[in-house]
C-alpha cells in the first residue's frame, strides 16, 4: 500500500547518466610542468571526490524527480456527521393559496404556504446548524437557486426570495431530478437528504419514476416530503380543478384530495425510496420532523475516504536544486585562467 | 621579439683554440699578454724586438717579445626538449630557449666565437644539430630549426649522448631546461661535462610558482606524464607550493655548486641584460 510506484518509470534508465561526471569533472583544466613534487593535499582529494558525487547525485535526483515518485495514499474509514439537505421548494401557483388559520381573531393575517413552508425551512435551518442546505426551486421548471454549500446565508436569502408564481405545470420530477444532480460528485461522508415542500399537486410519469428510483439509489439519498396541508376550504382542488369542475361537493372535493395526496403517496412508496412525509402546518409537525431527521443523519455514515497520492518529485526537484546551488558556487569559485 | 643587446659573456679560463677571438688564449700568437721573451732566432718577428731586453743581455742576443692569442671561445648550447619545455604558462617556454639559443649564436659570432646547437629529449634530436662553428647565420638557423621542435618526452636523459659530440677541448656550455628531472640527473651530465664551462640556464614560468591563483578549483594537467590533479588553491596550498618550487631552486644550486657553477635563472622572458650581468659578477 505504501510501496514507492514511479509515474514515468520508464525515464529510470535515463539513471545510468549519472555516471558521466566520474568521464569528466567538468571543471577547467590547466596544463602544468611537473606535478611530481606538488603537495599531497587531502582537502583537494575530498573536494575532488565531493565534485563528482554532488554532480552524480544532482543527475540521479532530477532522473527521480522527472520519473515522479509518488506512494498511494490508500483509504481511511471515516464517519460523516451532519446531513447534505437540498430543499426542493415548490413555488407553483397551488402554492400562494393562504393557509387555514386556526386563530380566528379579527387582526390574523391569513398567510400563504409557500410563506408558511418558508418559516418552517427558515426555522428548521436555525436548528441545524451542522447541515448544509442546497436549495433548487421549481414550477414549471426546476431552478437551482443555492448550490450545496455551507453557505447558510445563500440559502436562506434563496428561501426567503422564492414566490410563488403560477405556470399551470408543476415540474415535480425534473425538480427531484436536480435536487438529486447536487450529490453529483461530492464524496459520500453524511447523510443525503432531499427534503421536497409541496403541497403535492403534481404527478410523475412511469419512465420518469424509473429513472428516480435509479437516482436516489445511485446517490443514496432519502426523501423526506414536508406536506403543506392548506385544509379542506382552502383546497388545490378549488384553483386547480374547479375550473372545469363545477358541480363538485364538499365530500367529493375531499375525496379527490384525499385521492390526490394517497396518489403521490403511493407514488413515492412506488419509487421504494427511503420515504417519510410530515405536515407543515402544525408545530408539532415540525417538531417531528426536525426529530425524524436527526434520528437519520445522527447515525453516523461511515464511508471510505480515498486519501490522495503522495507526490515526491517535488522533494527531489528541491533537492536537486539547492544540489544544483552547490554545484553552481563550485564553478563560481573555478579558476578561470591560470594566473594570480 | 624586442630587440636584445649583445651578450657579452666572459670566461676566466683561458680557451685553448687557435682561431683568433676575445678571450685570452693559451696558445702563442698576437695578443695583448706578454706570454715570455724569446730570442729572434725563435721567433723571428722583428716587430716585437724587445729592446730593454736586448740592451741588458751581456751576451748581446736579440730578444723579441712573445704574445698569448686572443683566442675564439666554443659557444654551446643544450637544450631540453622534453615535454615539459613545451608548457605555456605566462610565456611559452620553448620560445624563450629559442630565444637566448638565438641571441647566444648573434653574440657569439659578433665576439669571433664558434657556436653550435645539441637539443635532446628522450633521444638525441640530429635534425637539429648545429657543430660549433664560427657561423654568421646561426641565429637564423637556430630560429629555422626551434620552429620545428615538438617538445615530447618524459624526461631529457638524450642530452647525456650529446656529451661525445662536445668538443673535447674546454668549450662555454650553455645547458637550458627547466631542470624538472629526476634526482642526480643534474648532477651525473655536469659531472660528464665537468671538463667544460657549463652555465645552467634555468626557466622558470611566473605560472607555477610566483603567480599561482590566490583561490578557487581546477585540474592541472603534467605535461610530460598526462596525469591529472584536482587542486583547490587557498592560501596555505599556495604557500606549500611556492616553497616546493624554491626548494627545487635551491637544489639546482646547490647540484651546480658542488662543480663550481650557478644557475642562471629565467623568469619568465628572457633579458640578455641579466645574462651580461650574470657573467660580471660569475667572473668577479
Amino acid at each position: 500500500m505504501n510501496a514507492l510506484h514511479f509515474f514515468k518509470p520508464e525515464l529510470l534508465w535515463l539513471l545510468p547518466l549519472a555516471l558521466l561526471p566520474l568521464i569528466s569533472y567538468g571543471v577547467k583544466q590547466f596544463s602544468f610542468p611537473g606535478l611530481e613534487d606538488w603537495p599531497k593535499d587531502f582537502l583537494s582529494d575530498y573536494l575532488r571526490w565531493g565534485v563528482r558525487a554532488l554532480a552524480m547525485l544532482t543527475l540521479i535526483c532530477l532522473i527521480i524527480a522527472a520519473a515522479a515518485p509518488f506512494t498511494e495514499g490508500g483509504t481511511v474509514t471515516r464517519v460523516g456527521e451532519g446531513a447534505e439537505i437540498v430543499v426542493v421548494l415548490d413555488r407553483s401557483g397551488s402554492m400562494s393559496e393562504n393557509l387555514q388559520n386556526n386563530d380566528q381573531s379579527v387582526n390574523a393575517k391569513p398567510i400563504s404556504k409557500i410563506e408558511a413552508s418558508r418559516k418552517v425551512l427558515l426555522k428548521f435551518m436555525d436548528q441545524r446548524p451542522a447541515d448544509t442546505f442546497g436549495v433548487v426551486a421549481f414550477n414549471a421548471a426546476p431552478i437551482r437557486v443555492a448550490p450545496l454549500s455551507a453557505d447558510r446565508e445563500l440559502a436562506k436569502a434563496a428561501l426567503q426570495s422564492a414566490e410563488a408564481n403560477s405556470s399551470g405545470f408543476t415540474a415535480l420530477n425534473r425538480a427531484l431530478a436536480m435536487g438529486l444532480d447536487y450529490f453529483n460528485g461530492r464524496p459520500f461522508t453524511a447523510t443525503r437528504l432531499i427534503m421536497l415542500v409541496s403541497d403535492g399537486d403534481a404527478v410523475i410519469e412511469g419512465e420518469d419514476r424509473v429513472i428516480l428510483k435509479q437516482l436516489f439509489k445511485q446517490y443514496r439519498a432519502k426523501l423526506i416530503w414536508v406536506y403543506v396541508h392548506a385544509g379542506v376550504e382552502k383546497n388545490i382542488l378549488n384553483s386547480v380543478i374547479a375550473g372545469d369542475n363545477e358541480i363538485v361537493t364538499n365530500a367529493e372535493m375531499q375525496k379527490i384530495e384525499m385521492d390526490q395526496n394517497v396518489a403521490m403517496n403511493r407514488l413515492f412508496e412506488a419509487l421504494e425510496i427511503p420515504y417519510q412525509a410530515f405536515e407543515v402546518n402544525s408545530e408539532e409537525g415540525l417538531q417531528h420532523a426536525v426529530a425524524e431527521i436527526e434520528r437519520a443523519t445522527n447515525k453516523p455514515t461511515r464511508y471510505e475516504y480515498r486519501l490522495p497520492r503522495k507526490d515526491y518529485a517535488v522533494y527531489f526537484y528541491l533537492m536537486t536544486m539547492l544540489l544544483l546551488g552547490a554545484l553552481f558556487w563550485l564553478k563560481q569559485i573555478e579558476i578561470k585562467a591560470w594566473k594570480a | 621579439m624586442a630587440q636584445q643587446p649583445l651578450i657579452h659573456y666572459h670566461v676566466r679560463w683561458r680557451p685553448s683554440g687557435h682561431q683568433p677571438g676575445a678571450s685570452r688564449g693559451i696558445v702563442a700568437g698576437i695578443g695583448d699578454q706578454l706570454r715570455s721573451v724569446v730570442l729572434l732566432r725563435d721567433h723571428p718577428d722583428p716587430r716585437r724586438l724587445d729592446l730593454r731586453a736586448s740592451l741588458r743581455d751581456p751576451f748581446e742576443n736579440v730578444w723579441v717579445r712573445d704574445f698569448n692569442l686572443n683566442s675564439a671561445l666554443k659557444v654551446i648550447v643544450l637544450v631540453d626538449t622534453s615535454a615539459s619545455m613545451g608548457y605555456v604558462g605566462k610565456v611559452n617556454r620553448l620560445h624563450v630557449a629559442q630565444e637566448i639559443a638565438s641571441q647566444l649564436a648573434l653574440s657569439a659570432y659578433r665576439s669571433g666565437d664558434a657556436f653550435g646547437l645539441f637539443a635532446a629529449g628522450e633521444n638525441i634530436n640530429k635534425q637539429c644539430m648545429l657543430p660549433p662553428k664560427a657561423n654568421r647565420g646561426a641565429w637564423l638557423w637556430v630560429n629555422h630549426h626551434f620552429a620545428k621542435i615538438k617538445p615530447q618526452g618524459k624526461h631529457a636523459d638524450g642530452l647525456f649522448s650529446v656529451v661525445p659530440y662536445l668538443p673535447q677541448k674546454r668549450c662555454l656550455v650553455f645547458v637550458v631546461s627547466d631542470f624538472r628531472w629526476s634526482a642526480g640527473k643534474l648532477k651525473l651530465l655536469l659531472k660528464k661535462l665537468s671538463h667544460h664551462d657549463v652555465v645552467p640556464v634555468m626557466l622558470q614560468d611566473p605560472a607555477e610558482i610566483d603567480e599561482l591563483p590566490k583561490s578557487g578549483i581546477a585540474i592541472l594537467r603534467d605535461v610530460e606524464t598526462g596525469a591529472g590533479q584536482f587542486v583547490w588553491m587557498r592560501a596555505g596550498l599556495q604557500k606549500q607550493m611556492k616553497n616546493l618550487r624554491a626548494q627545487h631552486v635551491n637544489n639546482v644550486e646547490e647540484a651546480c655548486r658542488k662543480y663550481g657553477g650557478k644557475p642562471f635563472v629565467v623568469k619568465g622572458e628572457f633579458s640578455a641584460a641579466l645574462l651580461t650581468k650574470y657573467f660580471m659578477e660569475r667572473s668577479a
